[in-house]
């Protein structure tokens, strides 16, 4: 007896067609992914901003060479207190020819290059710590007029910036979702009118609830889950040039901010996209199938009590 | 095997529907064959989709193969529909099937085996003399074979209760005779079995037991 193809009338490659599904749930992809990697940038700088290279202190000693309040010079005396502070990772006094660097722009426009300059300390701060506020009375009595700047005030306000980023590209992963989900319940529910007669018929003839929401839904989650691969493929080119236009500004070294790219050594992408970018790429796929088959089981089991 | 008691029914739900049967009390044992009759509109078509579970009575107690109807969960109403057997006045074919897959449906729902389900069908194919059509598509056929399809998959899984609107319309003498010798087979094995019609010919050919229906009421009760 020759073998046959199982039928149970559902026709599900009619009432869902493999065209539509994916490309939708392909488009929503690729926004979330867009959406995600904004949101993990936003986080991956603002790490930065608040524990890299945004967490220096500047103090400025006029009169460096003056005799401190005490014994010795006035900067040897500033530069032992802040050294020896806790909190602090590296007190590194700039060098004349550093300091003239950094004014240039300014000394070269007044065209006086005889102006006395204070001694400039930058110092870094062991990330999450914040010495310097105890430290300025001692400063202050070794070295009165001593001046600590310190740049937290912009690295908070770009944290917030950050954070805020963050939530919005939260906010747009949330929409995104959204928008599948009611696609998905809209696709499902043409897809049940189609077949209406179909599972009237297979119901009276004693199928449960679960065996057509679960072949509805098998259907739905697999498409999803094409869409979800394609979206993720599809974002992976532009993830990789946004990756390396902003590795500048994520790079703890400016070795690392200038090294060149080898785009046709796909190690080198691995290294320029953030952990967490390839995981959710990774991670959108199934994201996009467990999505499409639960929003299928349940638009399925609600049209479903529509019968007796 | 199955009891009603004073069961109504409306269309359109109980306050502003169409009243379709009324105050309906029946008792029917294992094994018996009813007809079911009464004129056109009369509630024969709305009882049978009660005790096929198509249709929930209004009001009342609907009692099949044992299971309280209105108080069973669904996964118990789908496990009772595959003990019953409906044999409707439109076939209801799926036209995108072909005769074999439309006939093996209630065997693929009970997860029979393959081999099993083919052995089955082309037994119950052949009986109904329609062994060679087991590729035509319900389209293909005319409305005597499409009724006789309908007949195949309504008994191919022995149910306990067979329900039949009409069965012999489309049929020619013989093949209603054949019919008829079946389903008198059936109930021998122990198959409860309600075929409604209004022929009077056929009632008086095959004389058994009868429900009466007029204007949704019950009128009588013959034994």
């Amino acid at each position: 007896m020759a073998r046959r193809r199982y039928h149970d009338g559902l026709a599900l490659h009619q009432a869902l067609p493999g065209q539509f599904l994916p490309f939708l749930v392909a488009a929503m992809s690729f926004l979330a992914a867009l959406a995600l990697a904004g949101g993990i940038a936003a986080h991956g700088l603002s790490q930065r901003w608040t524990h890299g290279a945004g967490a220096v202190t500047t103090v400025q000693v006029p009169g460096p060479d003056d005799p401190a309040a005490g014994s010795g010079t006035r900067i040897a005396a500033v530069q032992d207190i802040v050294a020896h502070a806790p909190g602090v990772a590296t007190a590194h006094r700039l060098s004349d020819a550093e300091l003239r660097a950094l004014l240039a722009p300014w000394i070269e426009q007044t065209g006086d290059s005889s102006l006395p300059l204070p001694a400039v300390i930058e110092v870094h701060t062991v990330p999450g710590q914040d010495p310097m506020p105890p430290l300025l009375p001692r400063l202050e009595a070794v070295a009165p007029g001593v001046l600590v700047e310190h740049d937290s005030v912009w690295s908070d306000r770009l944290a917030a910036l950050a954070a805020s980023l963050q939530a919005c590209a939260l906010l747009a992963v949330l929409i995104v979702m959204t928008v599948a989900v009611c696609v998905v319940m809209a696709a499902t529910r043409a897809g049940l009118q189609t077949r209406r007669q179909a599972i009237a018929l297979i119901h009276s003839l004693g199928a449960m609830d679960s065996y057509i929401a679960g072949r509805f839904a098998s259907r739905v989650g697999l498409l999803a889950l094409v869409g979800g691969l394609g979206g993720s493929i599809a974002a992976l080119p532009m993830l990789l040039a946004m990756s390396h236009l902003a590795a500048p500004f994520s790079a703890m070294t400016d070795a690392q901010a200038v090294a060149p790219m080898d785009w046709r050594n796909p190690r080198a992408w691995a290294d320029i996209v953030p952990h967490a970018l390839l995981w959710m790429l990774l991670a959108l796929p199934p994201a996009a199938g467990i999505t499409g088959w639960v929003t299928t089981q349940l638009t399925v089991r609600a049209w479903l009590r529509r019968l007796p | 095997m199955f009891r009603l008691h004073d069961v109504s029914y409306a269309y359109g739900g109980n306050r502003a529907g169409v009243a379709a049967l009324s105050h309906i009390s029946l008792d029917v044992a294992q094994g018996e064959f009813r007809w079911l009759l009464g004129p056109s509109g009369a509630g024969k078509s709305s009882l049978l989709s009660i005790l096929s579970l198509e249709v929930q009575a209004s009001a009342g107690m609907v009692e099949i193969l044992g299971v309280p109807v209105m108080q069973a969960r669904r996964s118990n109403l789908a496990r009772l529909r595959r003990r019953i057997g409906t044999v409707w006045q439109d076939f209801r074919l799926l036209p995108d099937l072909s005769v074999f897959d439309n006939v093996a449906l209630p065997l693929r729902l009970q997860h029979r085996a393959e081999d099993e389900i083919a052995h089955e069908v082309h037994a119950i194919m052949k009986w109904v003399g329609l062994e060679n059509r087991l590729d035509a598509r319900p389209l293909q056929l005319s409305g005597g074979e499409q009724q006789r399809v309908a007949i195949a998959r309504a008994v191919i899984y022995r149910p306990a209760l067979l329900l039949a609107d009409e069965p012999t319309n489309a049929l020619d003498e013989r093949q209603a005779g054949r019919l008829m010798a079946m389903f008198h087979r059936l109930a021998e094995l122990g198959t409860t079995i309600v075929v409604a019609t209004h022929n009077d010919a056929i009632v008086e050919k095959y004389p058994a037991p009868a429900i009466e229906l007029a204007h949704g009421h019950l009128v009588r009760d013959y034994r």
